[in-house]
């Protein structure tokens, strides 16, 4: 049931992301309502999927890839939402539903697997430290399309031969204020979950770290993003520079969510073995 | 649907001939009544603007409506029609249709896409509707292309962009800085240009005007009418930092602003992007100055380059808006389609015309032989009787044929005498 629901989302995914394509091809508006339509009810389709994954795992349904990456899809819909609902940006479409499209498609092609939750795992802070993190790796994804934004649209500012982007993308104070915005929700939202989780670390076994691959990766991109806030805040650290910086954070947050399974192997106990 | 459009416009006539053709505001009335006073045509407009004047009327007759429209343009302006004949160009019924909404949409200005020319159009129409020379079918058509225009403006990004080379640097500012309001500009060089430019800055929002020159008399004087704030030939250096757009147009002969100044200020703005004009030629600042992180430098090219990569883009937004006005054209026809009433009327009185025929040959021999008088007095008794009959229904659905009732009304009309459309 819960996987019927999964492909019925990335079929309306589809359709919003053909069509947000579509949109800034060829800029009629009509069609973006169709894309948001396709989002949305994509959205219903995607949190039904989740809870009647929820209904038969018993719990929230994380714990292996298959449901992690449709997870992980889910909270960036939310969080392009979220966001549309503030800015009403219809460019900022067209970078996160590929994403979006991207993550929920692994999801459907990844068999899921059935490995019950080891009851060490079952308590408050379980509830606590993932989904905080998934919220904030949302939020920088977020932060990762309005940096790609700030880019292109910089880049037709300074090459002064307007193209189609410069039309269709936002000014670079909405781009750069956006990206700033989310990237400091994020931040707060990774730091709450690694605190968290830390504590629950120390709780469940009683040492506090083992020092696998994830949670090194973790902390680099905290440590990444904790840079860059601070270069902001203290040196006024901005535009095409800070554009890059958030981008190589996105780039570690799917290392450590993706890569610390594939290319280096990780015993975080929350994953699949 | 019998509409005639004949005119001139930019695309047809030069100036001179233009010009002479113009029918000022305080003539507009009695042009449209004169007009108007030719029985073959029921409505008329007259639309007259710098770039085009266009005569739409519904005839009754479509090549006499032509001639009758041309005739009164020449007799108006005392111009022999052999002149005029180069210049003048007609469209009929639908291409009459389409050309209208294609004017209001401002796809047939010289600017694609300005935002004038519906305004006109709108006017031209309440001058007819003042002066009674405006009908249901005028109104019918004119309220459609109000509406096309709208569709097309919000639709598509035919006038999204800016066209001239002030407001070009405007839309720039904006896609750096989204809006102006609470923006500081600093002028260099009190000349002509550089206040042309920063009047268009200030009608956009800014708040902060700082002016500097070299005879500081100059600075004082042009910070006077903006309210602004006049900084000392000696301490420019110390302002530049507070300026979010610089408008340059000085005399000098040599660069006022080099890299090495531009990577000084925007350290001290702490990275705040800066966008800086340079309206002068030769050039006050020297264009390495665009490859400092967040500094955006536009020169007079630069920003004529923008203009036409806007047109451009109006031209590509103009297809779709094509597409727009085909659709509506095609929506308008079929709604005129349905409630023209014509053949309707025509087969009404024919239904009746042959009752009256027949009850005539019946009672014809009942009455025996009579003078041609007497036939013709029978004649004109039964015609005229049949005619006071109608006339009152006729012109209730005349008078109805541009609502939805109107169709419902043929319809029932049509089932209870069982009429067919001839």
């Amino acid at each position: 049931m819960s996987l019927l629901f999964l492909r019925l989302a990335i079929a309306l995914y589809s359709i919003g992301l053909l069509h947000s394509f579509l949109t800034i091809v060829t800029r009629k508006k009509t069609l973006f309502r169709v894309a948001l339509f396709g989002i949305c009810s994509g959205f219903v389709t995607h949190a039904l999927s989740i809870v009647f994954s929820w209904i038969e795992t018993k719990h929230l349904p994380v714990t292996n890839y298959h449901q992690a990456l449709s997870f992980f899809a889910f909270v960036v819909v939310l969080a392009f939402l979220v966001s549309y609902l503030w800015y009403r940006l219809d460019s900022l479409s067209v970078f996160v539903f590929p994403l979006v499209f991207i993550l929920t498609l692994a999801a459907v092609l990844i068999a899921p697997s059935q490995t019950p939750l080891p009851a060490v795992l079952k308590n408050l802070w379980f509830y606590i430290h993932i989904p905080t993190i998934f919220l904030g790796y949302a939020a920088f994804g977020i932060a990762f399309a309005a940096s790609i934004m700030y880019l292109i649209q910089e880049n037709e500012l300074k090459r002064k031969r307007p193209q189609a982007f410069y039309y269709r993308l936002p000014s670079l104070e909405i781009c750069d204020e956006l990206g700033y915005k989310s990237l400091s929700i994020g931040f707060l939202l990774l730091t709450i979950g690694i605190a968290a989780g830390a504590l629950w670390a120390n709780k469940a076994w009683e040492s506090s770290w083992e020092w696998d691959p994830k949670i090194i990766w973790t902390f680099i991109t905290w440590l990444t993003y904790a840079v860059l806030i601070h270069y902001r805040l203290y040196a006024g650290l901005r535009g095409r520079r800070a554009a890059f910086m958030s981008i190589l954070g996105f780039v570690f947050v799917l290392f450590t969510f993706l890569g610390t399974r594939y290319l280096v192997s990780s015993n975080h106990p929350f994953v699949e073995r | 649907m019998n509409f005639v459009l004949v005119g001139v416009s930019h695309k047809t006539a030069p100036i001179e001939v233009r010009e002479k053709l113009v029918i000022p505001e305080p003539k507009l009335t009695e042009a449209l009544v004169t007009l108007k006073s030719d029985p073959c045509l029921e409505e008329g407009m007259i639309l007259s603007t710098c770039n085009r004047v266009e005569v739409l009327v519904s005839a009754s007759d479509i090549p006499e409506g032509i001639k009758q429209v041309k005739t009164f343009i020449s007799n108006f302006h005392q111009l022999s029609q052999d002149f005029l004949q180069k210049f003048l160009y007609d469209f009929t019924q639908v291409d009459a249709v389409k050309h209208i909404f294609r004017v209001a949409s401002s796809l047939d200005s010289m600017v694609l896409g300005e935002p004038q020319i519906l305004g006109q159009v709108k006017t031209a129409f309440s001058h007819a509707q003042t002066a009674g020379t405006a009908g249901n079918g005028l109104s019918h058509l004119m309220n459609k292309a109000f509406f096309v225009a709208k569709r097309v403006r919000s639709e598509t990004g035919i006038a999204s962009s800016a066209v001239s080379i002030s407001y070009a640097a405007v839309e720039l500012a904006k896609k750096i800085f989204n809006e102006l309001t609470g923006k500081t500009v600093l002028i260099l060089g009190a000349g002509k240009m550089s206040e042309l430019a920063a009047r268009h800055l200030a009608s956009s929002g800014i708040s902060h005007v700082l002016v500097w020159n070299r005879t500081y008399q100059r600075a004082l004087d042009l910070a006077e009418i903006f309210r602004g704030e006049a900084i000392r030939p000696e301490e420019l250096f110390k302002h530049l930092e507070r300026a979010d757009i610089i408008i340059s147009s000085t005399g000098a002969n040599n660069f006022i602003l080099n890299r090495a100044d531009g990577e000084r200020i925007i350290h001290r703005r702490r990275n705040r992007p800066m966008f800086i004009i340079d309206i002068a030629v030769p050039r006050d600042v020297d264009p390495e100055i665009n490859k400092v992180n967040n500094i955006f430098l536009y020169d007079i090219d630069d920003l004529r380059n923008v203009v036409d990569a806007n047109l451009k883009q109006r031209q590509r937004e103009a297809q779709f808006a094509e597409e727009i006005v085909r659709q509506e054209v095609e929506s308008f026809v079929n709604s005129t389609k349905a409630t023209d009433l014509a053949p309707t009327i025509v087969s009404l009185r024919a239904h009746w015309e042959s009752i009256r025929q027949q009850e005539l040959a019946k009672s014809r021999n009942r009455l025996g032989t009579l003078t041609s008088d007497q036939e013709a007095a029978i004649d004109n008794l039964t015609q005229s009787l049949l005619n006071k009959l109608l006339h009152g229904p006729i012109s209730e659905l005349k008078s109805l044929s541009h609502t939805s009732e109107g169709q419902v009304h043929i319809e029932t009309i049509k089932r209870i005498l069982g009429l067919k459309d001839r």
